[in-house]
């Protein structure tokens, strides 16, 4: 290829500050091959994109090098210029002068001379380019979702919506999440049951949504808009298709003392039950640990009474796989277990607030399932050491969060905001009691949401007292917390009746194994990381996988929706196409000389690399090669630099490219 | 003692207490070493840590004077132990400080003229006890078992405070005290103030901030049905024992509650001679509540 242009960008004053852009144009037009060069103010622009057209069609260019910023920024508004000028968009190419040199440099001649060598690389890669056509993909029109909270049902409806198909992963018997559990929902009060129940109902009975509930995702093949899913579906010993949710089977069940987790073992269920009333589905499920038929055999009393003949002791564990396009990640995150921690955790855990050891310390999700009307006391503030009603309650915030040397320093986001509602809830149950709340700062950025916390001061009369807690302990019936008042700078102590922890928010346990399922990469604290934190939310770095909700970070009920529906949005986007273009920089393997030792499999991160068998015309087997499915390589490259006869290279990052490129310097 | 006999071997640095108001903690815990044949040998020449009031008046003080010291120790053979948690705290927090900071080092060492030994590891009696030692070798080398007494393990504050500073166990909830108490076959309470602040050397400044903050302590350990108190630091011991008397007065309630170190349990119960444990200086006599366990 002999005639390349090159464009020359000042990027404002960014590249033209430090590097002398004249002057490189000058170099460039020198260079072997390069038939033109120019430079301009902002190359990027409509004047610059149409000054560069008109060049390919006056000076027929048949390779373009862009001079400016990183083709991370770029890449694509240049290929497209190409593409718009007529010519393949592979044989664009940016050299990067701006994160690369001029930002970094002051020395103006060196820097100068730097983005020369730069264009002059990028002159010669260009020189070696290929035409390359992109690789189009087939696109699966049905998504997953993984997780049945508020995140999940919401992405799930969207999409089921628009026409396409879902399947909804639950882990739990039930979907609803942690928003099921909830008492009333700030800044509006509204009652979270009255507002989730319904849409969880929708899920339910929509005809595109395909519920998988008590089920984990066993593993993901495959890539953005063909993921092969196997999803395990733990045994229920119950027939879904048989029971009729009459109840009679929990009535019977003569366990009764089970602690009730939906209600943070404030109440008790039986071994055959449904986490609560308002379940979808309302099929119950029998938890074997605690069934006496398991554990010993001696039982069967549902088994007797159900009239259906639903009950099944017999039933396995299932595997099923479901082929998707998109995979929507909503699994949201669970709160800080304060108790002390074992040694050598990076989290430390609150020993000295007793939480585990002293029965009225709570945290705020005890408190939200003692408010509710559905609740183990039917709404009545108790405390659950003797059930009496607490006429003061102490409110801690930021337990756990912002805390660095317990290990986590990030801010939990929604606790502010929860605790002033519980504050509220408290004063209307009891009104002569009285509410204190220990705080670092308030946070209160949202709709009404400052109102609210006024309101809870102003109107509720809760005591702010700005200050952290350095311990809670029992003393007889009262716990006493013991604390500071930074803004009178004494030191408090309040005997309370019952006091309320408002932990950190962390993601699920199992956060780490499932990303790794996933291909998804996560934070230290194993929350998942967004593609881009500005620009792109809710994509991973992985394509085709989108995430909702507070899996990705601490987040309330109206952003965790918002985020659903981008999410949701984000999948049709994808399923608008029937075929799926891809980037068709990706390796090709060399079958004459592959000698079919498959390092190159052992490498590859994303599982492209197959065995590829050549037979002879009578059809018997002459050698066995690599093979790499472009539909799933991500060129990364990994597998080039592994091949030890070279037979692996990837497409617009040859060997002789990349060597042509050194040896110019 | 040789020391091929002894199955350890760590150089000592007592501090100033233990030379004086806190004789019988020193008397007690060389007693209990030598019964389980671990070695001490005296830094020679050591000096004040500066405790609390260096640091509180000169930086670079405090730190020199515990940098000194550490060199001097540097000149002994094996790990330095340490009795009191306030020389335990200065001297660790010195290496923490230093070791992080180049600067702050190389004014010291021009004060001290001398080298910081940074590497040189500073020991809690506790931490040889339990970890060195082990509490199984603890178990087995107890004589007379302490069954019946019923103790309230106080750690103040100094420890395992500054977090990240002594690392001796977690900050805010440590069990090493306890662990090493459970050995003995006496039973520890769960109590709320172990790790409360007795308002250490107040006592001489702000004497009713002293008696508040104590008196608590002792209210608390009382609830929890204590009948004695453990300690490894002889300020906390200072205030807890002295001030006793003072504080029933002032509340009208009456504890008659030992203050004891650790040491001292330990070493009763490895059947040192109680005669050459110092229970006789103590205020709050232990001997009757001793007797009445038929410890005695």
């Amino acid at each position: 290829m002999s005639r390349i242009g090159v464009f020359i960008c000042h990027c404002g004053e960014n590249i033209s500050r430090t590097v002398d852009v004249e002057q490189v144009a000058q170099a460039a037009r020198q260079m072997v091959g390069v038939a033109y060069a120019c430079d301009y103010k902002y190359m990027c622009s409509d004047p610059g994109q149409t000054l560069l057209k008109k060049a390919v069609a006056e000076q027929r260019l048949e390779g373009i090098v862009v001079a400016a910023c990183s083709p991370r920024m770029h890449e694509k508004t240049f290929r497209n210029a190409a593409q718009g000028a007529g010519l393949n968009p592979f044989l664009c190419e940016m050299a990067n002068i701006r994160e690369h040199c001029s930002w970094v440099h002051d020395d103006r001649a060196e820097a100068t001379a730097k983005a020369t060598d730069i264009v002059r690389m990028l002159v010669e890669r260009v020189r070696k380019n290929k035409k390359l056509i992109p690789i189009t993909v087939p696109v699966t029109k049905r998504a997953l979702v993984i997780g049945g909270g508020i995140a999940g049902i919401q992405a799930a409806l969207d999409i089921a919506d628009c026409g396409h198909q879902v399947v909804l992963v639950e882990r739990e018997p039930s979907i609803g999440g942690h928003m099921a559990m909830l008492s009333e929902t700030f800044p509006t009060l509204d009652c979270s049951q009255c507002i989730m129940t319904p849409r969880m109902v929708d899920v339910v009975n929509h005809p595109n949504i395909i519920l998988h509930t008590y089920s984990e995702i066993e593993s993901v093949d495959g890539y953005i808009g063909n993921f092969s899913i196997t999803i395990k579906k733990k045994a229920r010993s119950v027939d879904m298709a048989k029971c009729t949710g009459c109840g009679v089977c929990m009535e019977k069940c003569p366990q009764k003392k089970i602690p009730n987790e939906f209600d943070k073992n404030l109440g008790f269920r039986p071994a055959i039950y449904v986490p609560f009333p308002q379940a979808v589905p309302n099929t119950p499920v029998i938890d074997r640990e605690h069934c006496t038929k398991f554990i010993n055999g001696k039982c069967g009393v549902c088994q007797k009474v159900c009239g259906p003949g639903a009950v099944d002791y017999e039933q396995q564990d299932q595997l099923v796989v479901e082929q998707v396009g998109a995979i929507v990640v909503a699994t949201g995150f669970k709160l800080y277990d304060i108790g002390e921690k074992p040694k050598g955790s990076a989290i430390k855990g609150y020993g000295e607030f007793g939480h585990g050891k002293i029965p009225d310390v709570i945290d705020g999700l005890t408190f939200e399932r003692l408010a509710s009307a559905s609740g183990p006391t039917g709404g009545k503030i108790v405390r659950p050491s003797d059930g009496k009603e607490p006429k003061q309650v102490v409110f801690v915030q930021c337990v756990g969060s912002r805390a660095r040397e317990k290990g986590i320093s990030y801010c939990s986001k929604v606790c502010c905001m929860y605790t002033a509602k519980h504050t509220m809830l408290y004063k209307h149950k009891v009104h002569d009691g009285q509410a204190y709340v220990f705080f670092m700062d308030a946070r209160t950025p949202g709709k009404s949401y400052d109102e609210f916390w006024r309101r809870a001061i102003e109107e509720e009369e809760a005591v702010y007292i700005r200050g952290m807690v350095s311990r809670v302990y029992q003393k007889g019936e009262k716990v006493v917390v013991m604390g500071s008042d930074i803004a009178v700078g004494v030191q408090v102590e309040i005997e309370a009746d019952l006091v309320v922890l408002a932990t950190a928010i962390q993601p699920r346990d199992g956060a780490d194994t499932l990303a790794q399922k996933l291909g998804i990469s996560y934070d230290k604290y194993h929350f998942y990381s967004e593609a881009h934190a500005k620009l792109r939310p809710v994509e991973c770095a992985t394509a085709g996988i989108y995430l909702a909700g507070a899996c990705q970070g601490p987040k309330d009920i109206p952003e965790t929706v918002a985020q659903a529906s981008a999410a949701a949005a984000k999948v049709m986007t994808l399923f608008s196409k029937d075929k799926l273009e891809r980037e068709p920089i990706v390796a090709r393997v060399n079958e004459k000389y592959c000698v079919g030792c498959f390092a190159c499999k052992k490498v590859c991160a994303y599982g492209a690399v197959e065995e590829k068998e050549i037979r002879d015309r009578q059809g018997n087997l002459i050698r066995v090669v690599a093979y790499v499915n472009p539909g799933v390589c991500s060129g990364c490259g990994t597998c080039q630099a592994t091949c030890p006869s070279k037979s692996v290279e990837l497409d617009g990052y040859t060997d002789e490219q990349v060597m042509a490129m050194l040896e110019t310097l | 003692m040789t020391a091929t006999k002894n199955v350890l071997n760590y150089s000592y640095y007592p501090g100033c207490s233990l030379h004086a108001s806190g004789k019988e903690y020193d008397e007690s815990a060389r007693g209990l070493f030598k019964a389980l044949k671990i070695g001490l040998q005296e830094v020679p020449d050591w000096f004040c840590c500066g405790a609390t009031p260096a640091h509180n008046v000169d930086e670079l003080l405090s730190l020199a004077l515990c940098a000194k010291n550490l060199e001097l120790a540097d000149k002994v053979e094996g790990d330095l132990a340490v009795a009191c948690a306030a020389c335990f705290s200065r001297l660790k927090t010195t290496q923490h400080k230093l070791g992080e900071n180049e600067v702050k080092r190389k004014q010291v060492e021009q004060a001290i003229d001398g080298k910081v030994s940074l590497n040189k590891p500073v020991k809690h009696l506790l931490e040889i006890l339990a970890r060195d030692f082990g509490l199984e070798n603890l178990r087995g080398a107890i004589k007379i078992p302490l069954t019946g007494l019923k103790i309230a393990t106080y750690y103040g504050c100094l420890l395992t405070r500054p977090p990240d500073v002594p690392q001796l166990d977690c900050v805010e909830a440590p069990t090493i005290m306890e662990t090493v108490v459970e050995t003995t076959g006496a039973e520890t309470v769960a109590w709320s103030h172990r790790m409360e602040c007795c308002g250490a050397n107040f006592t001489l400044s702000r004497p009713g901030v002293v008696l508040k903050l104590t008196g608590d302590i002792l209210a608390s350990a009382k609830r929890a049905g204590a009948d004695c108190l453990v300690v490894a630091c002889p300020l906390c011991h200072g205030n807890l024992d002295i001030r006793q008397k003072e504080i029933e007065e002032v509340t009208g309630e009456e504890y008659h509650m030992p203050v004891f170190y650790i040491t001292q349990l330990l070493a009763l119960a490895c059947g040192v001679n109680p005669t050459k444990l110092g229970f006789g200086s103590m205020i709050v006599s232990p001997n009757p509540l001793l007797k009445e366990k038929n410890l005695l």
